[in-house]
């Protein structure tokens, strides 16, 4: 393929061609942490296929040829589904609000028909498509500081206080700093940034201390000391931190994890499997799974930013965003950094609607990489 | 509002701010996974090995296994308490444990009392997470199978083997031995008041703690020392596999070996039959005690399984108290086996044992009538006399001369009103009055007449009524520290803990009271038994051939009698009637074993109801005796052909006789028989 070829018009569109221009390696390495995680679950499970494994294998396979499916999508149906989406994942959250099915405390799904959902994981894709659709028709200008910005602020703060509300601080941090990422990329002035960092810090103790339910504000006080409660919150930081320790350099070897196998160590398969990960394989294995998560960031990044769409660049950096959030927290939750919240490690973790929700991110991190000279003229169903 | 148009420049501006701030938020986010891998680093590199050791003590648990109990052996070894193999089923709750459903199960394959189903429901889902709750013990060999083969299926059942504790002899030993029972919330609280942590132990749920006598004073040393077995189990305290090569034995508790002897216990309690009362037999040259019995007895195995109400209840409502220990917390009034230390007294003051006096049948003093047992009266009476027949008027007569104190002091001398260190709970201290002991007790009264010892009431004391109370234990020590005539001899019960011997009672000064006097008082026991005159002669004849006993009989009140009152015991409700007292000591010659049996209101006289105990408590003492079968067998042939020809009939007089020579003549004579308790 040379580029004289595809300087030809119309030539980009063909499918094969937008085939061929899927980012291979970064798939790779899509592939790769998805299968460390069902090889962690095989084992966690006393080597065997079920419960896990084989299930996440399966959802993988599906959820892969969606993404690719989406990645031919042209980047003008992604820019006009964008707000549609937003809309009705708020007006679904709303309805988890009134009529929601309250699991474990919190009220998080919804129910119609057979199928089972999460809003909160919509609004996820739902935020990034919706602001970047809006930073699209704004100028820089407009971007760093003015009016305007009330209302991706308002954009923003709607569905993360609905999701808190449920309550699923995890995800309200997720929707709620994924926003902050897409308006400080898109320009926002530096000091706005600072002066929203500063009241956020400053607005944080009071906030702990009188707006987060108690459950909440246990694991946070548990995190600030964990030997305070060995049996109960501090369980969980403690387990995991023993199991991660006891793996040691070259780790316990394949299905060898006393910690995980055991069952001390919680949720194994699940938002601690990067402990059991590094259980068996050690340190060098967690940091193995660690660099392909930089690797993934940083191709997602340069895609980003190689894309000649404001709204391609933001929606790929948005969900970059949010992948590496997922990332960092639950990272930091294994390993006794940060406080117990649900947020799983992505594609490592069990767990069919977060990797949905960062398969189809990833379709359009793909979709932006191979349209990456459409620059999507915003002639049609701009909201300014 | 109509579409911005955005320039080329603007265009590139928006371009240029995005790729800065997105290597900037990529900067940021790689600190952050740079932060990550440097914890991972620290975690699994740097605090590897603390966490390699808090992920094995995760893994790797210790179950207890509880130590054997020491066992409990008579003097000869023979065992008194012990353990036995107890097959048992136990259930433990988990978080999501259907108690009800378990249950249900388990009842399909062993026979649980439906009645109790829900009262063990309750329990099991109020016990602690994964603390076995006992629901059935003493299972069969087959039912103990069925449980194991099936337990996969059942949830936090485990059908396992504990030991518990048997005594072989029930009731014989309760009071001395005493019990086992389940640890409570008060055992537990106990300890921790003293400041100290409660061994793990006792959490166990087949552990008993000691309750009574043996078991409870020596409970540490029987207990012995927990072990472990090595298992490695997962998060929901479930056991994946053992490993045998880091187990620790359990270290079994001591064995304790008392003085007592199985037979002569046994004796005496059935002797007693439905008799209520207490018998304390005594070696008399080593204070070991051969029998310390209490009658009626309980089953002290009932405790270890734990009685039910309704069973308890009928042992404590029982009007004759089968969980007194009546040898040593029931006391009682000596009546005239006070008698021989009155006498002691009397010698003490100077009063010559040859000096006469007549009794009529009553003495006036004051202005009361005290009246001797004998209606008719005694006629002249001299000390040996006054023993001999029990002769009231005599001590009546004699006893100011020697005073209260006097009196009080010779009979603390003996033993009375004394607890002695016998290794177990539980003794009463009984009463010995003297003047000091008045003045304080009446010092409350307003009248200060009342709190005067009154000449009156030494009468009384000397016949060993009034105020004295004694217990079984002390009128044993008291009758052999006579006996001997050497040694302020203390008792012994306890022979060895563990393997180490105790000291024994002989190891004390000798009994400040002068031998001239021992021999009179020990003359005249020997008459009362002896003698054909002799208060208690049909009742105390051993047929061992010259092995004969010495003894004294009592009868004393439980009520006052009115004036011309009825002194008939007959037609009495149980505990309003007499108690009947003998004390004894045999052989008379060579005293070797001393013996105090108290029958609570036995209603007839000491002649009648103890006598005839106490007899057979001896015999049988002594014919467990090397020594004195050795004696008995040699010159005759076995008494029990022919009990009646030796003894009555030709030797009346042989006591006297035989106990002037108190050398260390026997012992040499019989070289080959053992000193008693050496060499087992």
């Amino acid at each position: 393929m040379t580029m004289s070829a595809l300087s030809r018009p119309g030539e980009r569109d063909r499918p094969l061609i937008k085939f061929l221009e899927i980012d291979w390696v970064f798939c790779l390495l899509l592939c790769l942490i998805a299968g460390a995680g069902s090889l962690i679950m095989f084992y966690v499970a006393g080597a065997s296929w079920t419960p896990w494994a084989a299930q996440h294998l399966v959802r993988y396979s599906i959820f892969f040829v969606a993404m690719i499916v989406l990645a031919m999508l042209p980047l003008r149906v992604w820019f006009e589904v964008a707000y549609p989406v937003y809309f009705v994942g708020l007006a679904l959250l709303v309805a988890v609000e009134l009529v929601g099915d309250v699991a474990k405390g919190a009220q998080r799904w919804l129910e119609i028909g057979p199928v089972r959902f999460q809003p909160s994981e919509i609004m996820k894709i739902g935020i990034v498509l919706a602001l970047a659709r809006f930073y699209h028709g704004v100028s820089a200008e407009s971007a760093r500081f003015s009016w305007w910005l009330l209302i991706p602020l308002a954009m923003i703060a709607a569905p993360t206080l609905l999701v808190a509300h449920q309550p699923d601080l995890g995800t309200a941090i997720l929707v709620g700093a994924t926003g902050v990422a897409i308006m400080v990329l898109a320009g926002l002035d530096w000091k706005l940034i600072l002066g929203g960092v500063g009241a956020t810090l400053a607005a944080l103790p009071p906030f702990i201390f009188f707006v987060l339910q108690d459950y909440q504000r246990r694991r946070i006080l548990t995190f600030l000391d964990p030997e305070s409660d060995k049996m109960g919150d501090g369980y969980h930081i403690l387990q995991s931190k023993i199991a991660l320790g006891s793996g040691g350099f070259l780790g316990k070897g394949l299905g060898l994890g006393s910690q995980s196998q055991l069952d001390y160590l919680p949720e194994k398969h699940t938002d601690f499997i990067f402990a059991a990960l590094s259980e068996q394989l050690g340190f060098l294995g967690g940091a193995t799974i660690l660099l392909l998560y930089v690797g993934v960031i940083f191709m997602a990044l340069r895609i980003a930013s190689a894309s000649h769409s404001h709204f391609g660049r933001l929606g790929s950096a948005g969900v970059t965003a949010t992948f590496a959030l997922y990332v960092l927290i639950n990272g930091a939750m294994v390993m006794g950094m940060a406080p117990v919240v649900g947020v799983p490690m992505p594609l490592l973790s069990y767990g069919g609607t977060v990797m949905m929700t960062v398969m189809i991110g990833f379709g359009l991190v793909l979709s932006t990489r191979v349209h990456r000279y459409s620059e999507v003229t915003s002639g049609r169903g701009s909201l300014l | 509002m109509s579409e911005p148009s955005i320039f080329f420049s603007e265009v590139n501006r928006r371009q240029g701010d995005f790729n800065r701030r997105a290597f900037l938020l990529g900067g940021i986010t790689s600190l952050g996974l740079a932060a990550l891998g440097g914890r991972l680093a620290y975690l699994q590199v740097i605090e590897a090995q603390r966490y390699q050791m808090l992920a094995s003590s995760n893994q790797f648990n210790f179950i207890m296994v509880p130590p054997p109990r020491g066992r409990i052996l008579d003097r000869n070894g023979v065992v008194l308490a012990s353990n036995r193999p107890n097959f048992r089923l136990t259930v433990y709750r988990d978080e999501d444990t259907n108690v009800a459903q378990v249950i249900d199960n388990l009842s399909r394959l062993v026979p649980i009392d439906p009645a109790k189903i829900p009262r063990l429901v309750k329990q099991i889902e109020n016990s602690p997470k994964k603390s076995p709750v006992p629901v059935m013990e003493d299972l069969s060999w087959e039912q103990f199978t069925r449980i194991n083969v099936r337990a996969p299926e059942l949830p936090g059942v485990s059908a396992d083997m504990a030991e518990v504790r048997v005594y072989p002899y029930g009731g014989a030993f309760a009071h001395v031995i005493g019990y086992v029972a389940k640890v409570n919330d008060k055992d537990i609280k106990k300890i921790k008041d003293a400041g100290q942590q409660p061994d793990q132990l006792l959490y166990n749920p087949g552990f008993r703690i000691g309750r009574q006598g043996v078991e409870k004073a020596f409970d540490l040393e029987l207990r012995g020392k927990a072990g472990g077995k090595k298992v490695e189990v997962d998060a929901k305290g479930r056991v994946v596999a053992e490993d045998p090569g880091g187990d620790l034995p359990p270290v079994s508790g001591d064995e304790i070996r008392l003085t007592l002897d199985v037979d002569v216990q046994r004796r005496a309690l059935e002797v007693f039959g439905e008799e209520s009362g207490a018998a304390v037999l005594m070696d008399c040259r080593t204070g070991d005690i051969l029998c310390m019995a209490s009658a009626p007895a309980f089953d002290a195995n009932g405790f270890v399984r734990g009685l039910s109400g309704p069973e308890y209840r009928a042992l404590a409502g029982y009007e004759r108290k089968p969980l007194l220990d009546k040898a040593l917390s029931g006391t009682y009034p000596a009546g005239s086996t006070f008698k021989p230390t009155t006498a002691l007294a009397l010698l003490a003051a100077g009063i010559n044992p040859k000096e006469r006096v007549v009794c009529t049948g009553g003495y006036h003093y004051g202005n009361r009538t005290f009246r001797c047992w004998k209606t008719g009266g005694h006629g002249a009476q001299d000390m040996h006399d006054a023993i001999k027949n029990s002769c009231d008027v005599y001590f009546y007569h004699l006893c100011n001369r020697a005073g209260i104190d006097l009196i009080a002091e010779t009979a603390k001398k003996l033993g009375f009103q004394q607890v002695f260190d016998i290794g177990i709970p539980g003794q009463s201290r009984g009463l010995i009055p003297n003047k000091a002991w008045k003045r304080e007790a009446y010092k409350n009264k307003p009248n200060p007449d009342a709190r005067v010892w009154q000449l009156g009431e030494t009468l009384s004391v000397a016949i060993g009524q009034g105020a004295i109370t004694v217990n079984a234990l002390q009128l044993c020590v008291a009758t052999a520290r006579i006996a001997n005539s050497r040694k302020a001899l203390n008792p012994r019960l306890i022979r060895s803990v563990g393997g180490k011997e105790l000291p024994s009672g002989a190891a004390v000064p000798d009994l400040p009271i002068p031998k001239e006097h021992l021999d009179i008082v020990r003359n005249a026991m020997a008459a009362v038994a002896n003698d054909t005159t002799g208060g208690a002669y049909r009742q105390s004849q051993l047929g061992l051939g010259d092995v004969l006993m010495a003894g004294k009989t009592g009868t004393a009140q439980s009520r006052d009698y009115k004036p011309g009152e009825s002194r008939k015991n007959a037609g009495l409700a149980w505990s309003k009637k007499d108690h009947n007292l003998f004390i004894a000591f045999a052989p008379v010659d060579n005293p070797r074993y001393a013996l105090a049996v108290i029958v609570q209101h036995g209603g007839v006289s000491g002649s009648l109801a103890a006598a005839p105990r106490a007899r057979e408590i001896m015999r049988t003492a002594l014919l467990k005796d090397p020594e004195i079968r050795a004696r008995i067998e040699k010159p005759l042939p076995p008494p029990e052909l022919d009990p009646n020809a030796d003894v009555e009939g030709a030797e009346p007089e042989l006591p006297t006789e035989g106990l002037a020579p108190l050398t260390p003549a026997p012992e040499t004579a019989t070289p080959a028989a053992p000193p008693p308790g050496a060499g087992r």
